[in-house]
């Protein structure tokens, strides 16, 4: 791993928050304290390797609300949420929502690093997935409108004929663009562009 | 109808009025031997007035006169006597006749054929001699004589006087007086036991007083009086007796009751008054037509013994020596005697005050010990309700201890890496330890509030401030505020608020009105939650004000939202308004709740100041 991830704390409670940081300091991560959610939306996380330490229960707007206005924003940074007081209410709605752990206060070092290093490994992978969608979607990108509606049907299993009478132009003129999609994909069968499709859905998902 | 009713009411009276002019009026001659001024006369005269019965429908006069011995006497003085009362009495011949004492009776006796021979006698006060003198006494006459007991008075006088070796005699010089005289003169010696016996008789009064003033005390005086002395000077017999008592320096008895109170020691006595009475009633017999036979007279006047018990003392007589069912006259009652019903009056009256004092002591003991319960009770609920609210708020609770410890974990675990990891990271390491330090510190406060808040202590009453009582349970109740989403905001005064009571039951006031204000606000969403608690200064009062946004509370609602087990929650008993009250109360302040629809409820506490009171006194510290 090249770069050192970024954890950002979010808690209320200044004590807590700085013995986190200090503790995720001398592991060997880079950290940010925030001591409300307002703050943090205030100053949004650059786009780092890291993860979010959220406190379920502040003053102000609550870290469920936060990891849900997060996920509106299209941040993607795993969270681990921290409770002083775990209700399962929180925690399932909490889990639902895509958090890496629900850990209770106090935590452990070691489950709270082994929570950390979890939710790294979950950044690293969406991370890796962000990028080999964006590389498909570069790919794609070469096509033009019209050649991205005919692939589009391809891959959706359509006949050229269909294809023709869906977009209101020749038989000759599909086969046309279905040539120039593979040749601009590089792919030699119909069959390859079906499992380029399939994949880049997986990923996006 | 009514002409009628007064009619005969009319001739009712005209009965009524006719029969008692029907009936003339008894008429009473009463004939007195002696002056009008004896004071056995009027004794006689006063009894007899009381006995006699008037009735309205046929009354009784009573006529008086008087023989006037032995002023007058002789029997020219006789016959024109005898004429006189005939002529006199012919408007109202008497229906009957009353002789008072001797001679009286010898003249009726003798003239009574001139003298309304059909009318009875009632002879009162006469001598047994003069009756055993006559020859018989003629029919129609009754009375009860008087048997003089010169005897029985010496007798009971020599007792008395056990040193006695003279006896005097006084007599006068009447034709009565020298009777007695003869009739002492024969029985006296029997009596007398040897003792020298002097009869000083028939002497000027000036002899007589001087020679009694020339006795010693081992003499006794008896005497009957005198009507007239040996100058031939008139007296009543008791005035000569009262001259001689006077004059004497030995004791002097008499058989009269009319000596008591002159001088003389005592004596056995007849009442002249008992006497008239008995001839009144004797009278009331014949008027009613009952023969005086059948009242069953006795044979003489009861002849009581008398005594003057100023002349007991003056003589020195020994007072276990005067018998039972003597009369005393001018005894001076003792304090006993003379107070006896108010000393008793007193005494009740002290013991009922006593007994007052007692129960209302007894009652203040109670009351004071029923108010220390009552205190005590009070002091018990709020202290159980405190505890009741800790449960309540046992996860802020565990929360304000958890986070602090929390952080000291996570700060040891901090420090254990650092020194794992080597290096020189000292100023970390010191800035680690510095705040587990902090946090120890913050979770012990928490718990010292905590401990302070349940601690069962009995009431205070100091001078505090509640800005600081309410800045010591803000830990408690932000940590509640924050489990529970809601907003709290507290607003002490500007300026230190004090109070006089009790500062964790006034911690207490406060933390139910927010739990309660939360309560309110609990279902609100959650960015309407709210709850505002503010201290305010309002000229000497300390005023509390909590505020929430709630649903509000009807207004049929606002007295009794303090009422006790009063709630409108699914959970919770109903006692946290009502405790707040309790204690607001036991303050000398008040606590009420407002509420205007759609703006939530806020509730009101008012506390006197101390500040503000010390202001409005000066001078009281």
């Amino acid at each position: 791993m090249s770069v050192t991830p970024l954890i950002h704390v979010v808690d209320d409670d200044e004590s807590l928050r700085e013995a986190l940081l200090d503790l995720l300091g001398v592991a060997g991560f880079e950290t940010r304290g925030y001591g409300s959610t307002g703050e943090f939306l205030l100053d949004p996380p650059p786009d780092h390797p890291g993860c979010v330490l959220l406190d379920v229960r502040m003053p102000g707007p609550s870290g469920l609300e936060l990891q849900a206005a997060m996920q509106q924003q299209g941040a993607t940074l795993p969270v681990i949420f921290l409770t002083g007081h775990a209700d399962v209410a929180s925690s399932v709605r909490a889990m639902k929502a895509g958090a890496v752990d629900f850990l209770e206060k106090p935590v452990t070092r070691d489950t709270l690093l082994e929570a950390v290093r979890r939710a790294l490994a979950r950044d690293a992978t969406l991370r890796a997935t962000r990028a080999e969608t964006q590389r498909q979607d570069a790919r794609l990108a070469v096509l033009t409108a019209r050649e991205r509606d005919v692939f589009d049907r391809i891959v959706a299993g359509r006949l050229n004929k269909q294809i023709a009478d869906e977009l209101h132009i020749s038989l000759r003129t599909v086969k046309a663009y279905r040539a120039q999609v593979m040749e601009k994909l590089g792919v030699a069968t119909a069959a390859e562009l079906g499992t380029l499709a399939r994949d880049r859905r997986d990923v996006s998902r | 109808m009514a002409l009628i009713t007064v009619l005969r009411i009319a001739a009712l009276w005209l009965v009524l009025i006719q029969a008692a002019l029907a009936a003339e009026p008894r008429n009473v001659l009463v004939l007195f031997s002696n002056n009008r001024l004896v004071p056995a006369n009027v004794a006689v005269d006063r009894g007899l007035r009381a006995a006699l019965v008037n009735p309205a429908d046929r009354p009784t006069q009573l006529f008086s006169e008087f023989l006037d011995r032995p002023e007058f006497s002789g029997e020219a003085y006789e016959r024109t006597m005898t004429t006189y009362l005939r002529d006199k009495y012919a408007a109202h011949p008497p229906d009957a006749i009353v002789t008072v004492s001797d001679e009286s009776l010898n003249f009726v006796v003798r003239h009574r054929d001139q003298l309304f021979p059909n009318a009875p006698v009632v002879h009162t006060a006469a001598a047994t001699s003069v009756l055993r003198a006559l020859p018989a006494l003629p029919a129609g006459v009754f009375g009860v004589p008087i048997e003089h007991d010169h005897v029985g008075t010496i007798d009971q006088a020599l007792l008395w006087h056990p040193n006695a070796r003279k006896l005097v005699i006084v007599s006068g010089a009447s034709e009565r007086d020298r009777q007695r005289e003869a009739i002492l003169r024969r029985d006296v010696p029997a009596v007398a036991g040897g003792r020298t016996v002097e009869y000083l008789a028939g002497l000027p009064t000036a002899e007589v007083l001087r020679r009694l003033s020339e006795l010693d005390r081992d003499a006794v005086v008896f005497t009957y009086g005198y009507f007239q002395d040996g100058e031939r000077r008139l007296f009543n017999p008791r005035d000569a007796t009262a001259l001689m008592a006077a004059a004497s320096k030995a004791p002097l008895y008499g058989p009269l009751d009319t000596f008591i109170g002159v001088g003389a020691v005592g004596g056995r006595m007849p009442s002249f008054e008992d006497m008239g009475r008995q001839a009144g009633q004797i009278l009331n017999a014949l008027f009613a037509g009952t023969a005086p036979s059948s009242l069953g007279l006795p044979e003489s006047t009861p002849t009581p013994l008398r005594v003057d018990w100023r002349q007991v003392r003056r003589w020195g007589i020994d007072e276990s020596l005067i018998p039972p069912g003597t009369i005393v006259s001018f005894k001076e009652p003792t304090f006993w005697e003379m107070y006896r019903n108010v000393a008793i009056g007193t005494a009740l009256v002290i013991l009922l005050q006593t007994v007052l004092i007692a129960a209302l002591l007894v009652e203040r003991r109670r009351r004071r010990k029923a108010e220390e319960a009552v205190l005590e009770q009070r002091s018990e609920l709020a202290h159980a309700s405190r505890l009741a609210v800790a449960g309540e708020l046992t996860a802020s609770i565990a929360h304000e201890i958890n986070q602090p410890l929390g952080a000291i974990q996570t700060s040891a675990d901090a420090a254990d890496m650092i020194l794992q990891a080597g290096g020189d990271r000292r100023d970390d390491l010191l800035r680690i330890v510095t705040r587990i330090r902090r946090d120890n510190m913050r979770a012990s406060d928490v718990i010292r509030r905590l401990r302070s808040l349940l601690a069962r202590h009995a009431p205070e009453r100091n001078s505090f401030d509640l800005n600081v009582a309410m800045n010591d349970v803000a830990a408690l109740l932000f940590a509640e505020a924050r489990q529970r989403q809601v907003a709290l905001e507290l607003r002490p005064a500007p300026a230190p608020a004090r109070i006089l009571g009790d500062e964790t039951q006034m911690q207490q006031v406060l933390i139910n009105l927010v739990l309660n204000a939360m309560d309110a606000v609990a279902d609100l969403p959650e960015e309407r939650r709210s709850v505002v608690v503010a201290i305010e200064q309002v000229a000497s009062a300390i005023a509390i004000t909590v505020r929430d946004p709630g649903h509000g509370i009807a207004t049929e609602d606002l007295s009794k939202v303090f009422e006790s087990f009063y709630s409108t929650k699914k959970k919770g008993m109903g006692l946290g308004l009502s405790i707040a009250r309790t204690i607001v109360e036991a303050h000398g302040g008040c606590i009420w709740a407002a509420s205007s629809p759609g703006e939530g409820a806020s509730f009101h506490v008012e506390l006197l100041g101390t500040e503000g009171a010390s202001a409005t006194t000066p001078g009281l510290t």
